[in-house]
């Protein structure tokens, strides 16, 4: 993948002692009413696919919002690469190399593709590098470069998902959170997203990734989550998890 | 017909200034989602600023801008971060309290320093005019709408050629995903607040030369500005110029060939007729559900 090709970072190789880069500890978090996480303690190896699975309500969204910095935890520590990151503003989480593609469509609908893309560098300042990047990302995601000029709310719900990979990929992020990129999409787009998902997870990114759609998600991952009503019920790699018959019954809605 | 000729130009003419002044509202609420009910204040701060320098220090109205805007920019920066950023919930309904504050506390600084007495900023140009066609247009109006029609210009420029253009319409369009690609979205919000209050002295101005005013013109001024960014959508630009013009022109026409009286309600039944088919105005955002 082009986007590894010019990496801002040094990737460290798969091996029994691979670190962790993300770390949540007695995380504790909420809007107004009161807390929706209530103690979530997750490490998120480095480039790991990891997946987030659970009920509606159980609070897979309020974590990625956490970790980006959308939402002050109450209590508990957000580590990356072994940096508090929990009172840091979006921007300097950013900075850091975490990008959130959130799970509502969040392009600029009335900019084009090449406009919104763009935008994903917009905290970088050295242009020749976001130049390199924007071809790059093109070369990588051919739809950006075919409907460059369209505006972004003219695409289907599949193609803005992977115009919105293309933008995170512009900061050629150290961590990559995803929330729900299936959400709304036919079986077979949802194919093509998480094979980008995929592909972007072997360009040596890492991904937490949290998933309505379980199979899918555990299916592609390496390290997979359950949670319910704010706490992490399971963990284990992403074929334990889908094969446990117990989460099946509970939360995958198995016969 | 030259009547409703005439009428149409000064309408179009006039129509530049409402257009200038509802563009820095629309924008306020565009970024930040709050209506600044104190806009019409803030203008006729702008007109009392410039009425200053012009009769204390002989400085020529159109000429004083070059101070005004620059401190009216500062200080809507200043009273977003003081007053506006602090709310963080119910922000739609508490800065429509917090900005009729504003509105308030100025109109009281202006009764107490300069009464209630009309005023009107007159320049040595004032009474100048030329002819078109069988009627005469003064000049002052023509100054008036190219100044407008010039900041507009840098206004769009700025919005669609640079990249802190791209940063105020990325946040315009989504909050989150503006924050999410790195945006400071509370440096975009103060910004362009001080942008709304630059554009609120150059409206104020031509409005004082074009108008008398007190400390409490602001009131009527408010309720037309509310009303032009309804029918042209809120948070557009496009839409406050287009109903802007379409506003005044309707009021002129509508004064010289029905009467005065009906100007206004004329103008409101095109409003209710137009809101009904298109509720989002004529250009609106669409309105977002917040996270």
């Amino acid at each position: 993948m082009p986007c590894a090709a010019i990496p801002l970072f040094s990737m460290p190789t798969w091996g029994p002692d691979v670190g962790v880069l993300l770390e949540l500890k007695g995380l504790v978090a909420g809007y107004g009413a009161g807390d929706i996480l209530l103690g979530i303690d997750l490490a998120v190896d480095e480039e790991s696919l990891t997946c987030i699975v659970g009920p509606n309500g159980a609070g897979k969204s309020t974590v990625l919002r956490v970790i980006s910095g959308l939402l002050r935890p109450t209590r508990g520590s957000v580590r990356f690469r072994g940096e508090s990151i929990a009172a840091l503003s979006p921007r300097s989480i950013l900075n850091r190399g975490i990008v959130h593609v959130p799970q509502e469509r969040s392009l600029f609908p009335t900019m084009t593709v090449w406009e919104n893309v763009r935008l994903g560098a917009y905290t970088v300042r050295d242009r020749g590098l976001v130049e390199r990047r924007l071809a790059a990302v093109a070369e990588t995601f051919p739809v950006v470069k075919e409907r460059r000029h369209e505006l972004a709310a003219s695409l289907s719900g599949g193609q803005q998902k992977i115009v919105e990979f293309a933008r995170a990929m512009m900061l050629d992020p150290l961590l990559l959170i995803l929330d729900e990129p299936s959400m709304g999409l036919d079986p077979k787009t949802r194919t093509t997203v998480f094979n980008t998902i995929r592909t972007m997870n072997d360009a040596g990114h890492t991904v937490l990734l949290v998933e309505q759609n379980a199979r899918s998600g555990l299916g592609i991952a390496s390290h997979g989550v359950v949670m319910e009503s704010g706490r992490i019920r399971l963990e284990g790699t992403g074929p334990d998890v889908l094969g446990n018959p117990e989460i099946g019954r509970l939360y995958l809605g198995a016969a | 017909m030259t009547l409703v000729l005439e009428a149409a130009v000064l309408g179009i003419l006039t129509g530049g200034v409402y257009a200038l002044m509802a563009s820095g509202l629309t924008l306020i609420f565009g970024v930040m989602r709050i209506i600044n009910v104190g806009h019409g204040a803030l203008v006729i701060l702008g007109a009392y600023l410039s009425f200053v320098l012009w009769r204390n220090l002989s400085i020529d109205p159109f000429v004083s801008l070059v101070v005004t805007m620059p401190v009216m920019f500062v200080l809507g920066v200043i009273l977003q971060v003081v007053f506006i950023r602090p709310l963080k919930t119910d922000r739609e309904a508490l800065s429509v309290l917090v900005t009729y504050s504003i509105a308030l506390g100025i109109e009281g600084l202006l009764g107490y320093f300069f009464s209630s007495n009309y005023l009107q900023i007159t320049a040595w140009y004032d009474t100048a005019s030329f002819p078109i066609g069988d009627f005469r247009i003064t000049y002052v109006y023509i100054y008036g709408f190219l100044l407008c029609l010039a900041i507009l210009g840098a206004i769009f420029l700025m919005l669609y050629r640079t990249t802190f253009g791209g940063a105020i319409r990325a946040t315009m369009l989504n909050r989150t995903a503006a924050q999410l690609v790195g945006i400071d979205v509370d440096r975009v919000s103060a910004i362009a607040f001080g942008i709304g209050m630059a554009t609120a002295a150059a409206g104020g101005v031509v409005f004082g030369i074009t108008n008398t005013f007190n400390p409490g013109s602001h009131y009527d001024l408010i309720s037309r500005l509310l009303t032009i960014i309804v029918l042209g959508g809120l948070g557009s630009l496009r839409g406050a110029i287009i109903a802007a013009l379409v506003m005044l022109v309707i009021e002129d026409i509508t004064a010289v060939v029905i009467s005065p009286v009906w100007a206004s309600f004329v103008f409101f039944v095109i409003l209710v007729a137009v809101l009904l088919v298109r509720p989002q105005g004529l250009f609106g955002l669409r309105v977002r559900e917040r996270l």
